[in-house]
């Protein structure tokens, strides 16, 4: 039934467009209720026929393409346009459908003190977003991803500074913004290299290994940017100036993880680039090491997300450097779910509490008890407790990564999981247990929105990770769950970090005096000073460089000429006295000239 | 008489009205210099006529005197009304075109 699947995965694609732009251009639409409902309408609809779409994916089909020429010249189209239904898509349209809607549910609780034209204004944002991810989703050339990409770039740029009256998010949008675009030159100009070798932009055209090492290199640096990897992660704890629900589904769970969906798509030139890989392999795990390190020393709830989530993405990238598609996607998968839960879990306690700062939180369990329960499963589950989602996802990556024995990457990445565990810890202790402060003493259970959709993401959260064969054969992988050495070390590290975070931050979430010189180091920010330093010293000087030479060389030239026409003219009209008797004594000289120039010739 | 004097005898009156042209700033004299000027054209068309034989230059001298008399008509309308605006002939004062 392909004409089916077509037209549901087209109804993913339009229906939330079609809300986005109703309510863009209908005003009196956006400003009531009826934001909500069709904004909610669409996402579920899309839900809806996402698990349809992966229903038919379960037994081995081939991938069905529906594509129309675009971009004519000379009759030939430069590209195409279309829909791609394989397990890979489907499988992240279930993912990115999901948990949108949970978050758009959880908005119509989070957001509900915000005025009605705001909350439109917020819906609408959220229903553009969703449409731009399913373009990337469901695309079948990288062109067409790339054109998603920038679009989910926009809504990202939209939502954290959805606050604009406040300047730090006007400034951290803004930085979002640069960063990514930034790092999306690498993808423009991937893609036209890609063009130019192949002479298209599938990602399943026979490609050279050379080739696809310089494809893959740009294109992995348009990954770092969106994926938030070392050393362009400094804009993803920014973005955490948006709304709580924002952070849960751009900038944890789908946007973030595009970056990753763009290598399981790229795949096929991924998987002959071999130097590419070993540089993502590299980053990854440098990158979930120092991402992990950061989030221990945050004290606001959700940058010890963010850093967490920047971590995790590390973990994938690795995964996908060491060749195993299905670990990278499978994290991504559970991660989604978990990271979600967490950041709405966190929504839910700021809602709560009114404060981001952990410490002024605390003793939270007795007064929020589903929002405890269903944080502290996501937190276990993202820490690695054996039979979590996590621990499953996290296992496969540690396996693929310690296939061939012992290296650094794999040390840094088990590393990082005992880190993980402890921040999580630290969190919990923080956040749920202990003592409350005064701010937290007066909090109390958020109300249905908010509830119902902690616990619908609590549901994967806890038991994606049984569903790994299900996942192998969306991706025509075999996947078989066995407990190896690495994922008993990974699962001892967790339980070591659980019990370690128990040990130092019971009383307080203070440092040890151990730990206090790398406190001081990240609160010094290394990254955005080395950033702004080289932005005052070498991009400002440069732009001064080329603002001067606009200025006095390029403008210089054309004022000179006019300057030149000016001043004559000003001296030249000095000629025309308004005397009748210099006329004519002109006109005399003249003719004499003339009588001259006869004589003479 | 022979054409060359008659020529000379234009050419001098010409320069005569020249002269006075470049010289006067009174707008009755530039009016009787221009008077002088156009006489002396107008000698050298009849000086012409008459030594060549024929006639042309005559009725063309004609023409010239009846233009030049209604120039000069204009002219002295132009003086009069200078007189009124300034109570003075002299051009130079009708300047305020010139900034």
């Amino acid at each position: 039934m392909p004409s089916s699947s077509f037209s549901l995965a087209l109804l993913a694609l339009l229906g939330p467009g079609a809300v986005a732009l109703l309510l863009a251009i209908v005003t009196p639409l956006r400003n009531r209720i009826s934001a909500i409902v069709l904004s909610l309408a669409a996402a579920l609809s899309a839900l809806g026929a996402a698990i349809v779409l992966v229903k038919g994916q379960l037994q081995p089909v081939p991938p069905q393409l529906v594509t129309i020429p675009w971009l004519l010249q000379d009759g030939i189209p430069f590209a195409e346009i279309g829909l791609r239904i394989d397990g890979i898509s489907t499988s992240m349209l279930l993912v990115v459908t999901f948990v949108a809607s949970c978050v758009q549910i959880f908005s119509v609780g989070y957001m509900h003190d915000e005025s009605k034209p705001a909350q439109g204004r917020y819906f609408t944002y959220h229903s553009l977003f969703l449409t731009a991810m399913n373009i990337l989703v469901l695309a079948p050339n990288l062109l067409q991803l790339f054109l998603g990409w920038e679009l989910v770039g926009v809504t990202s740029y939209l939502l954290i500074g959805y606050y604009f009256k406040k300047p730090s998010a006007a400034k951290a949008a803004v930085k979002a913004f640069w960063v990514t675009k930034f790092a999306d030159m690498g993808l423009l100009i991937g893609l036209l290299v890609l063009r130019s070798k192949v002479g298209s932009f599938d990602w399943d055209a026979a490609i050279t290994p050379a080739a696809a090492n310089v494809v893959t290199l740009l294109l992995f640096i348009a990954v770092m940017g969106k994926s938030a990897q070392f050393p362009l992660h400094i804009w993803l704890p920014d973005a955490m100036e948006g709304p709580t629900p924002v952070s849960a589904l751009l900038h944890a769970a789908t946007m973030v993880a595009a970056g990753v969906f763009l290598i399981v798509r790229g795949w096929p030139l991924f998987a002959v680039a071999e130097s590419t890989r070993a540089f993502m392999l590299g980053l990854g795990s440098v990158t979930a090491l120092i991402a992990a390190t950061m989030a221990l020393f945050q004290t606001d709830i959700k940058k010890v997300l963010a850093y967490s989530t920047c971590s995790q993405l590390g973990y994938m990238i690795a995964a996908l450097g060491a060749g195993s598609l299905l670990g990278g996607f499978f994290h991504l998968t559970t991660h989604a779910f978990f990271k979600a839960l967490l950041f709405l879990g966190a929504g839910s306690v700021i809602h709560a509490v009114h404060s981001n700062d952990i410490r002024d939180m605390g003793g939270l369990a007795r007064k929020t008890p589903l929002t405890t329960l269903t944080f502290v499963i996501g937190a276990l589950s993202l820490a690695g407790l054996p039979g979590l989602a996590g621990f499953f996802s996290k296992d496969l990556i540690l396996e693929a990564v310690g296939e061939h024995g012992v290296s650094l990457p794999l040390l840094l990445l088990l590393f990082s999981a005992f880190l993980t565990a402890l921040y999580m810890g630290r969190l919990l202790l923080r956040v749920f247990f202990g003592e409350s402060s005064d701010k937290a003493s007066h909090a109390h259970e958020s109300g249905g929105f908010l509830i119902l959709p902690l616990v619908m993401l609590a549901v994967p959260a806890l038991a994606t990770g049984y569903f790994g064969g299900m996942f192998g054969q969306l991706y025509g992988t075999a996947y078989h769950f066995h407990l190896g050495t690495t994922g008993v070390i990974a699962a001892g590290l967790g339980l070591l970090g659980l019990g370690l975070a128990f040990v130092l931050y019971r009383k307080s979430a203070e440092h040890p005096a151990l730990l206090q010189p790398i406190a001081r180091l990240i609160e010094f920010g290394p990254m955005d000073r080395l950033y702004e330093g080289g932005f005052h010293r070498i991009a400002l000087p440069f732009a001064a460089l080329i603002g001067w030479m606009d200025r006095y060389l390029v403008d210089g030239v054309m004022n000179l000429t006019g300057l030149a026409f000016v001043v004559s003219g000003q001296k030249i009209r000095r000629l025309q006295t308004g005397v009748a008797t210099d006329y004519v004594l002109a006109t005399v000289c003249g003719v004499l000239a003339l009588v001259l120039y006869g004589v003479l010739r | 008489m022979t054409l060359g004097l008659c020529l000379i005898l234009s050419a001098a009156l010409f320069c005569i009205g020249l002269y006075g042209l470049l010289t006067h700033r009174n707008a009755i004299g530039l009016l009787l210099s221009l008077e002088l000027m156009a006489n002396a054209t107008n000698i050298n068309l009849i000086a012409f006529s008459r030594f060549r034989g024929d006639h042309i230059g005559q009725v063309f001298a004609l023409f010239s005197i009846a233009l030049t008399v209604a120039e000069v008509v204009v002219g002295l309308a132009i003086v009069i009304l200078l007189h009124r605006a300034y109570r003075d002939a002299r051009v130079g004062r009708a300047s305020e075109f010139k900034n």
